[in-house]
Order: C-alpha cells, then sequence, then structure tokens
C-alpha cells in the first residue's frame, strides 16, 4: 500500500484515540478511504467489536479488500446482509473483530438486543453528511449511547457541499450523532497544502471546441432551460426564487433546492409548474447527454423522450406536454440531433450507392493480392459481402452522417504523442518508475464503454472526424433496429420488423464477430501492414476490448494469447469513488488522459504523485470549451471552497450541545401510569412492562420506529403478515404515506389488507401519513403518477354518476369513500407528520393492554411456512405488479419461486402449475409479450 | 317544513345546517332537509357528523354533545373535518381518539369543495360494488408493464420505454446483464443495480 502522507498521519493522530468521538470533513479525493482502512486496522482484534455502518455494498467490498491487502485478513472485515440468518449474525457479534452493517438490520439487531450492545467498542458512520433526526443513523446513536457510553464513535464524510442547508446544518449532525469534536480538513488546509505543492504534476490541459452543430444544440439546451426557469417563476410571483439561475441550474442540487421552496405550497400550485420543475431536471440531463453519448445515442435518446412524452399510458395523445418542447430551441435540437446522425433525402441515390459499391470492389481486389502476396489464404472471403450488406440495412433516402465526438479526435492524437514520448523515454534508456500503462478516466462507465469501442475499432489512417466510421456505422444499424420497435409501439401488435430484429439480435448477442468481423480483419491487416512501415502503429491494444480477429492470422500463439507487456496497455476507466486511488497505486501510470474534468481526480493525481517520490507523471486533461463542462468544473470548485469556508465558520461560532442521559426520566414515567387508578377505578392488573409497539420489519424503512422510540415506546420488530404496526391486542395500523396510498389504491392491495385486519382485529386502523414540511392536504395526491390518469385538476373533475366512473378515472377521495363503505370499521388516521403520529400513537396506547409479538406474528401467517423470514421488499413489489399474482398467492409464489427471474425463465407449464391455468397463462404471455415475433421467425 | 326522512335518493340534511356553506358545493345528488340526529344522512345506514375546526376551536364541547346524542345509531358513522386552521395537529390528535372510543370514522378535507365531493360521493356510491378498489386484472400490456417497472426504485416512464423497446419483453429485461443495461440510454449504474435487485436478488433470506 502507498505510504500515508504527512497530513494523513497528522489526521490519523488526531483521531485515532478510541476513547473519543469525533465528526471527521475531508476534501474529496484526498485518501479518506485510506485513513479509514488504517484507522480499521489499528482498531482490529478479536477482543473488539467495531461496526462500520452506512456503507454501500461498493464500499463495503473494496474497503474489505483494501484491509486484506494491507494485512487484516484473520478475519477482515465481515459483511452483514439480509441474506444472513439471525443466529449467524448473533455468533458473528459475538465473535467480535471488524464488521459492516447495514443500517436497517443493525436496527432491528439492536432492538433485539441480538447484538450486545454494551460490548460494542465502537462504531464508524460514513457517509455522515447524510444523517438527519428522521435517519436510521440518527437512531442507531441514540440505541448505542443510551447502553454504552464508553464506546467511540467516529464519523466520516468527504461531501461538505451536502451539509449546507438549513440554519445551522453542521450542529444539527452532530446533535444527532451526540458528538462534540468536529475536524474539517479542507484543501486549502495549511498541512495538505504544503504537502501536495512540493511536487506538482505535470498536467496539460487542452481546451477542445464543440462541433457546430453540438454547439447549436448545446445553446439551444440552455435557451430551454433559461425560458423554463423563467416560467418557472414568472407563474410563481408570490416565492423568493430570485436566486434560482441558470447557472446554479447545471447541478443536481437545483432540484431539491427548488423543491423545499415548493414543498409548503406544492398542492397549490398546478400541474404545470410541477411539469416545469421535472422539466428543467430533464434538460440538465440532456446537456450531460450532448456532451458524453455518441450523437447516435443521443438522437436516440431525444427520440424516447418524445416517445414517451406526446403519449400516455393508454397510448392516446397527451394533454401537457413539455412547454419546451414546443418552443422553437426544441425544435432546433430535435433537428440537429437527427443531423448529426443521418440526412434524409428524398431523392434515390441509386449512382453513389453503385460507386461506393465499386470502391468497396476495388478495395477488396487490392486486399485479394495483398493476401496472394504474403501467401496466404483470404480470411473468409466474406468481405466484400460483409461491406456490400452493410449498405443492404441502409434504408433508401437516408445519407449518415454519423458525426464523432470531437474529443475522440483529441484522444487519439494524444495516444500518439504519448507513444512518442514512451519511445523517447526508451531511447534515452535511463530507468524510469512507474508502468506505460495509459489510464484514461472518463466521467462514467457508458462514456467508458463507448472510449473502448472507439479505441478498439479506431482507423487511424483516416482522416480526422472520421476515424469511428467503423464503429458508428455499427451503432447506426442498430439504431435502425431499435427505431423499428419504437414505431411497433403505435402499431401496438408485436409484428415489427423480424429480419431486422433476427440480424439485430444476432448482432448483439454474439458481439462483433459475425457481421463486423470481416471488417474487423481488414482493420487488423491494414495496421498490420503500416507496422511495418511505423514501428509505433500497432504498439496498442486496449485491454478488454481487444478486437478479435487479429488472432487469426498469426501462427505464433504467445504474441496474441500471451500477456500484453504493460507499454502496450490502455486501461479506460470511469471515475469512482476512492478506489481510484487504489487503481492509481496498482497500475502505477505515468499517463493519464482525464477525458471529462474531475476535481477529486485531480487530488487523487496529486496524492500519488506525493506518494511515490521520482516518478514523473503527465496528465492531459480535456474539457469542452465554453460549454456547460467548463462551467459545471469551475463552479463545482468554488461550491466546495465556498461550503467549506462555511463549516469553519459555523464550527467557530457554534454553540455546543449538552446531551442529557434519557434514562432517569423515561423510569418516573412509566411508574406514574402503572399506580394511576385513575381510570377505570384501577381495574386493570398493574402492569411493570414499559409500552410497547410491534413493528413489521419493513416499516424500518420509514422514519416512525426511530420516532416511536425517541418518544420513549419499546419497539419490537416482527415480520407481521397482517398490518404494519400494532399498538395494542386490539389495534392494528396500516401506515400508507400518500404515495403508497395512491398506487395501493391502484393495485387494489389496499382492500385486501383492509379484509385482512378486519378479520383478525377488533379496531382495523389505516393511517394516513403526509410528509413533514409539505402540504397536509390531499390535493397534492392529483399530480403523484399523474399518467395513471387524466390529469385535469380536481373542482372540475368530479366523479359523475355510476355510469361516468369507468370513463373518469376517479379520485383518490372517491376511493376512500368507497373504502369506508366497505369497511365501516376501519378507522383513518390523519396525520401531519410522523411526529404527530407519535403523538397519536401514545395518545391510543395509554391505559390500554400491551400488545403480544408473538401472536401479532402468528396472526394472517397461517398458510405461510416461512414467518418471520427476512424479505427482498423491491422484488416482492415487483412480483405483486404481475398479472395472474394477488395479495392472496403472492406468499406462495415466493416460496417456490427463488426471483423474479427465476419465474421468467419457467416455461408456461411451470409457472401454470404455481398459479392455476388461467392466471398462470396471463402471467406467462405477459412476461414473454414482445419476443414473440422473435422466436416466431 | 320538517319532514321525516324519507327513503329515496337524497341526501337528508338536519336543519341546523342550513346555513352551511357546503351545502353549495354538494353537486350531482338531491337534498332535503330532515329530521335526523346526524348532519347529514348520507344512506340508509350512513351518517354523518360535520365539523370546522374553526368552530370546534371557539367551542370544543360541541362535538362531544353531538357524539352524544348520536348513540349507537347508524353502522358507519362519519365525522367530516373541514380543516380551516393552521394548527391543525392537537385538535386531529383529540378528535381520533374520541372518534376511536365511539366508533367513527374520520374524514378530513381542506375546502368546501372537497367536503361536498365527499358528502356527494358517499351517497352515489352507496350501492357500489368495491370492484373499483379491489385488484384488477383487465388492464394492457403497457400499463401492467409501466406499473411493474416504475414499481422499482429510480425507474421513470422514459426508461420502461427504452427497456421496452431495446430489450423486448418483460422476460428479457429480466435476463439482461448488468453491462447490457448500462448501455442504455440514460441507465446509471444505482439504476441498474436497483433492477437487478429487485429481478435477481431471492425473496426471502434462508433464515
Amino acid at each position: 500500500m502507498t505510504s500515508l502522507l504527512p497530513f494523513h498521519k497528522e489526521i490519523l493522530e488526531e483521531i485515532h484515540d478510541p476513547s473519543t468521538s469525533e465528526l471527521l470533513i475531508l476534501a474529496r479525493g484526498l485518501g479518506l478511504r485510506r485513513l479509514l482502512c488504517t484507522l480499521m486496522q489499528i482498531y482490529e482484534s478479536p477482543q473488539t467489536l467495531v461496526l462500520l455502518v452506512n456503507a454501500s455494498q461498493e464500499e463495503e467490498s473494496a474497503i474489505g479488500e483494501e484491509l486484506g491487502i494491507m494485512g487484516c485478513r484473520k478475519p477482515g472485515l465481515r459483511l452483514v446482509g439480509y441474506e444472513l440468518g439471525k443466529k449467524d449474525r448473533q455468533e458473528l457479534y459475538k465473535k467480535g473483530g471488524l464488521i459492516s452493517v447495514t443500517s436497517r438490520i443493525l436496527v432491528v439487531d439492536m432492538l433485539q438486543s441480538d447484538i450486545p450492545i454494551n460490548l460494542i467498542t465502537g462504531i464508524i458512520i460514513l457517509h455522515a453528511e447524510r444523517v438527519t433526526a428522521l435517519s436510521l443513523e440518527a437512531f442507531i446513536v441514540r440505541l448505542y449511547r443510551e447502553k454504552n457510553s464508553a464506546g467511540f464513535l467516529k464519523a466520516f464524510t468527504d461531501q461538505p457541499e451536502h451539509i449546507t442547508s438549513g440554519m445551522s446544518p453542521l450542529k444539527n449532525i452532530m446533535k444527532e450523532l451526540q458528538l462534540r469534536t468536529v475536524h474539517i480538513y479542507p484543501r486549502f488546509h495549511e498541512t495538505i497544502k504544503s504537502t501536495l505543492e512540493s511536487r506538482k504534476a505535470d498536467v496539460i490541459e487542452l481546451y477542445q471546441r464543440l462541433t457546430e452543430p453540438m454547439e447549436d444544440i448545446h445553446h439551444a439546451i440552455v435557451q430551454c432551460m433559461t425560458t423554463t426557469l423563467s416560467e418557472l417563476k414568472r407563474s410563481n410571483t408570490t416565492l423568493d426564487l430570485d436566486d434560482l439561475n441558470i447557472e446554479s441550474a447545471y447541478f443536481r442540487s437545483f432540484d431539491m433546492v427548488v423543491r423545499r421552496q415548493l414543498d409548503p405550497v406544492w398542492h397549490k400550485v398546478g400541474p404545470k409548474t410541477k411539469q416545469l420543475v421535472s422539466d428543467l431536471a430533464t434538460l440538465r440531463q440532456l446537456l450531460n447527454y450532448l456532451l458524453t453519448y455518441d450523437s447516435l445515442s443521443f438522437h436516440a435518446y431525444l427520440e424516447a423522450l418524445v416517445a414517451s412524452n406526446t403519449i400516455n399510458a393508454t397510448g392516446n395523445a397527451r394533454q401537457h406536454q413539455s412547454p419546451w418542447m414546443l418552443t422553437d430551441a426544441a425544435n432546433v435540437i430535435f433537428q440537429t440531433a437527427k443531423r448529426r446522425c443521418y440526412t434524409v433525402t428524398s431523392a434515390k441515390r441509386k449512382s453513389t450507392a453503385e460507386s461506393s459499391n465499386a470502391d468497396v470492389l476495388d478495395d477488396a481486389d487490392a486486399w485479394d493480392a495483398l493476401y496472394e502476396a504474403e501467401g496466404r489464404q483470404p480470411p473468409n472471403a466474406g468481405n466484400n459481402q460483409g461491406k456490400e450488406a452493410r449498405k443492404a440495412w441502409l434504408p433508401d433516402g437516408i445519407d449518415p452522417v454519423l458525426e464523432e465526438l470531437p474529443k475522440w479526435d483529441l484522444l487519439a492524437d494524444i495516444l500518439q504523442e504519448i507513444e512518442e514520448e514512451m519511445i523517447r523515454q526508451e531511447s534515452l534508456s535511463t530507468t524510469v518508475l512507474g508502468s506505460n500503462t495509459v489510464l484514461i478516466m472518463a466521467s462514467s462507465t457508458r462514456s467508458a464503454a463507448l472510449i473502448r469501442e472507439y479505441l478498439s475499432s479506431m482507423d487511424v489512417s483516416a482522416p480526422k472526424g472520421a476515424r469511428g466510421r467503423k464503429m458508428m456505422e455499427r451503432k447506426l444499424k442498430s439504431h435502425f433496429w431499435w427505431k423499428g420497435r419504437l414505431a411497433t409501439r403505435k402499431q401496438d401488435d408485436g409484428k415489427g420488423r423480424p429480419d431486422i430484429s433476427r440480424n439485430h439480435s444476432e448482432n448483439r448477442n454474439k458481439g462483433n464477430d459475425s457481421g463486423s468481423g470481416s471488417a474487423e480483419v481488414s482493420e487488423a491487416l491494414k495496421r498490420k501492414d503500416k507496422a511495418r512501415q511505423d514501428r509505433s502503429a500497432n504498439r496498442r491494444r486496449v485491454r478488454g476490448g481487444a478486437p478479435p480477429a487479429i488472432a487469426k492470422h498469426d501462427s505464433d500463439f504467445d504474441t496474441h494469447y500471451g500477456l500484453v507487456p504493460p507499454q502496450q496497455t490502455i486501461i479506460v476507466r470511469a471515475y469512482s469513488d476512492d478506489v481510484d486511488d487504489q487503481v492509481l497505486w496498482e497500475v502505477k501510470p505515468r499517463f493519464i488522459v482525464m477525458f471529462e474534468p474531475s476535481l477529486e481526480f485531480i487530488r487523487r493525481i496529486e496524492v500519488y504523485k506525493n506518494s511515490s517520490p521520482g516518478l514523473g507523471v503527465r496528465v492531459y486533461f480535456m474539457i469542452y470549451q465554453l460549454s456547460c463542462e467548463e462551467h459545471k468544473y469551475l463552479a463545482g470548485l468554488r461550491r466546495e471552497k465556498e461550503s467549506f469556508e462555511r463549516l469553519i465558520k459555523e464550527r467557530g461560532s457554534m454553540l455546543l450541545p449538552i446531551f442529557q442521559t434519557q434514562t432517569s426520566g423515561k423510569g418516573e414515567n412509566t411508574f406514574i401510569k402503572t399506580i394511576s387508578s385513575r381510570f377505570a377505578g384501577g381495574r386493570k392488573e398493574l402492569s411493570t412492562t414499559p409500552p410497547q409497539v410491534i413493528v413489521d420489519m419493513r416499516e424500518f424503512r420509514s422514519t416512525l420506529p426511530s420516532l416511536l422510540h425517541a418518544s420513549s415506546l419499546l419497539i419490537i420488530p416482527a415480520t407481521l403478515t397482517v398490518g404494519d404496526y400494532v399498538l395494542t391486542p386490539d389495534i392494528c395500523v396500516e401506515r400508507k404515506s400518500i404515495p403508497d396510498l395512491v398506487s395501493s389504491f391502484n393495485s387494489g392491495r389496499l382492500y385486501t389488507q383492509c379484509e385482512l385486519m378486519s378479520v383478525h382485529y377488533k379496531q382495523p386502523i389505516l393511517l394516513i401519513e403526509f410528509e413533514e414540511n409539505k402540504s397536509f392536504s390531499l390535493e397534492t395526491v392529483s399530480e403523484l403518477k399523474s399518467y395513471a390518469k387524466p390529469s385535469s385538476k380536481y373542482p372540475s373533475k368530479k366523479p359523475a354518476g355510476p355510469s361516468d366512473t369507468d370513463r373518469a378515472a376517479p379520485s383518490v377521495q372517491s376511493k376512500l369513500v368507497l373504502l369506508t363503505l366497505h369497511f365501516p370499521r376501519v378507522r383513518i388516521i390523519w396525520s401531519s407528520s410522523p411526529y404527530a403520529t407519535t403523538d397519536i400513537f401514545n395518545d391510543l396506547k395509554a391505559n390500554n393492554y400491551e400488545p403480544d409479538s408473538a401472536r401479532a406474528v402468528a396472526i394472517g401467517a397461517e398458510d405461510d411456512p416461512e414467518a418471520g423470514a427476512g424479505v427482498n421488499a423491491a422484488a416482492e413489489e415487483l412480483l405483486r405488479c404481475l398479472p395472474g399474482i394477488t395479495a392472496k398467492n403472492v406468499k406462495y409464489v415466493m416460496s417456490k419461486v427463488q426471483s423474479v427471474r427465476e419465474l421468467c425463465e419457467m416455461s408456461n407449464e411451470q409457472v401454470q402449475e404455481i398459479l392455476g391455468v388461467g392466471p398462470g397463462k396471463a402471467c406467462w404471455e405477459f412476461m414473454h409479450k414482445g419476443e414473440k415475433s422473435r422466436s416466431a421467425t | 317544513p320538517v319532514v321525516l326522512p324519507g327513503t329515496g335518493n337524497n341526501i337528508i340534511i338536519n336543519p341546523n345546517q342550513r346555513l352551511n356553506p357546503v351545502l353549495e358545493c354538494i353537486r350531482n345528488v338531491g337534498k332535503e332537509f330532515g329530521d335526523i340526529v346526524a348532519d347529514f344522512q348520507v344512506g340508509r345506514t350512513t351518517a354523518v357528523l360535520y365539523l370546522s375546526l374553526k368552530y370546534h376551536r371557539l367551542h370544543p364541547e360541541y362535538i362531544h354533545t353531538r357524539i352524544e346524542r348520536l348513540g349507537h345509531a347508524y353502522n358507519l358513522r362519519v365525522l367530516l373535518i373541514i380543516c380551516d386552521v393552521s394548527e391543525h395537529q392537537e385538535p386531529i390528535r383529540e378528535l381520533t381518539k374520541t372518534c376511536l372510543i365511539n366508533n367513527i370514522t374520520i374524514m378530513v378535507a381542506w375546502s368546501y369543495d372537497e367536503a361536498g365531493l365527499y358528502l356527494s360521493t358517499y351517497k352515489q356510491f352507496e350501492y357500489k360494488p368495491p370492484d373499483l378498489i379491489k385488484e384488477r386484472l383487465d388492464k394492457d400490456y403497457n400499463t401492467i408493464l409501466r406499473t411493474a417497472l416504475t414499481s422499482i426504485n429510480k425507474v421513470n416512464k422514459t426508461d420502461v420505454e427504452t427497456l421496452r423497446t431495446s430489450l423486448g419483453s418483460f422476460s428479457d429485461i429480466a435476463t439482461s446483464s448488468s453491462d447490457q443495461l448500462q448501455n442504455l440510454p440514460g441507465f446509471g449504474q444505482v439504476k441498474v443495480r436497483r433492477i437487478k435487485d429487485a429481478f435477481e436478488k431471492p425473496f426471502r433470506n434462508k433464515a
């Protein structure tokens, strides 16, 4: 592993003490992962129990791996996921060591005392910026501190931008984590600055201009954003939206800012404003895609966007289109995007086609001659056929333009330059540190894959702007196939175009060996030819995406199946989190190309460069001039700096919260309640058990359990079949947030749930919970999932007489009415926020018997052999939506089938066996509709 | 002229509601005044008490006397609350408890229009079967596909369109690889992982 830099050591010295608890805020890219791992290495021992909380799956495995490299192998970091059974978890906790746990599981384990809380040595919390009063992490800390005041709690974050909302964001986080110390290390911290600026990397900044069509589109999108934004401002004059400007709209956090402003009045703003807000997000995405997607994918995305916007769910034309789509600028976007791919001419272009064919034939002859000269068989003789076929799929009257991204050319030039540089250094024959592997970094895995594809099929001899022609043509072909599928939607019967589709699926499945393989051969040959004259031309292979056809010609096994020497490899990767540090360190590249700008990665290079003295690193930094990319990069820098400054200021003036121990107050409370004989003349027996609520496991996704616990109720987690919360032996509550309410009315699930509750409990209750800080009104409902129904606003829409209700989709209100009519015993709790719910629950529980968890679990679970097991909620939700699956048989299906995928792979008969003939057939047909056309041909 | 409650298709209104602005908002059903214990009788066995929170704040004892007088009459008893104050949390909490004890269902409306809608819907739906809120099977393919796929967090309708057009059937989507998904426009790592989780992770763990 890399050596730690001076500032790393300084930070570690500050925070390593296991008797203190603190929050560390570090600038991104400065090696938080490494600090974390070193810290965990210090704590690792079988005598300790250290929990890692709030790490994503990728982070968990990456940290585990890095710890392994550092020597923590026995047993290293162990992961706890929902797949691990309860018994195994208990065992694991007892053994001690480093354990990473999902927050939801940890909360449940803490509540069920599966984990010895008083024996926990310490908890490490990642992503501290996400902690709020309502989050599970705050709940964990509360449970932890109740029984364990000696253990440490270290929280980490590298996202200072997130800690900015509200009056005193830093204080709130520290209050929830019950911390009193915070360390802030921005990039401009003295130690970090002096460390990193002693040795600088050799950075070459390349400003690439956009092509003219791209510039036009870019300009048009920005124009659309401006109009949308000003429209938004105009339609909400009462709101203080002045600080919203087009620059801030480039960032994702903009959506949150707007929503926060609009939330209290969200029910009043009308569907138009809502549309505008979501349009801004779409447009921002478009800007991003313009710069990273190839012209065909961009065009395809636009078309999908238009298709999903003009047609609603039932296939009719939609009434409320996004306003920006009707502007001139949008027309520019659509037209230019199309023109970047191909132009449509009405005249038949027979003659040109012929001439190009002739060209191809000529070419082919030349190749044949070449083969003869080399005394070898021409490869599979399909060369010219392949080329003709490629022309054949092109519809009449379409001229491919296939504009390429300008950065691709730049990249090709850079690689050329790097090669020359390598040769120069080789000739100097001084020993240089680091490998010759070239590292290319892109913003997403998608654009990385695109670069890889481009490089592997690049035609070096072609003129600028046409080097990736081959790849683009391949893409164009699949694009036409895709367009065919998009069009079938309108015809609705999935006839499609079987010949094209089959063609395509082959192409897709086998990658590029059948159709384009022959093309590849000629390309490889060309390259080989060139290599003779110019020894540098064949130097590079792309790892992963190596063209398969090259191997065919050569007899020498080793050169093609052996390891590729490092100086010939190019690695293309997407920016990710701290894993990049490890990549840099493992690959040890001297040449790094940053295809898109990234603030963090520059810092990573700085750290990398500084922790490996003597290494000469050259960085090529590509950026589109005068584009949102450039702007975003600069604004990102500024934002980070500002948020750090704000945090430092807040730390200076912060009033530190005092944490009182809660236990004393609570005991008193229950005592008074137990001896009170005011109610029913003391008829009840004295109960010494504290008030408790049984909560369904799935409910731990919501914030309510945490708040219930905060109001000194005892939470008992259980897997319930009926209801979400059981308050007393008679009262059972089904909680629905507003989106839930709408969707479970639509799916009919609520009806079944109410049915079940009514059967098993005396007091079934439906809790309708609104969100804190959002409007407390049902009218918000009209826009949620609005595609499900026509989006006319409420007053004009009346569920008219029974004959009309089939036509106009009924509102939530009328469905609620119907529900109460059919379940007169179901009560409804209207709660404006989870806080209000807590009060109501406490009210309802007063002077009632406590519920019995064993009984609650058993209710309604008679037919379910696996009652009480953990559940994958997302999969269950998806399964419920399939036709033929009802609330009654879903449990049975889940016990028969492992996953949705398994269900999909079953034959018609197997599905019918599980679901019964009718529903099984419906289900199977649903799952396989659309591919019928392909299998039939 | 006070008449006895009839059996017809009209909402029967207690005369003490005569000046209530809600009456204007009850549309599409007939109205008549009659001598009843509740404020509105919207069905043979359904009665509604009406309460504005503003009024409740001034006369907190009023609703209790009304509930008392209601006794055990009617099968479905509804308390229709007009939420016209900003400090609604406390009164709603208190009323929730009262109603639970007295077997009354609370409905909350935020405007007279909405309250009127509730009242007229109660009457219109008096004999309506619950098919509207039961599970239905007669939906067309595209709607089901959309509902199913959008039930996965982060997947929106544009994504559904992309999935359908580029991968094909539902089972094709289920069996496609992460790389394949990642290559679709608009699909990032998080979205792909969510989709994979929903399709491929087992429903239950083995414990």
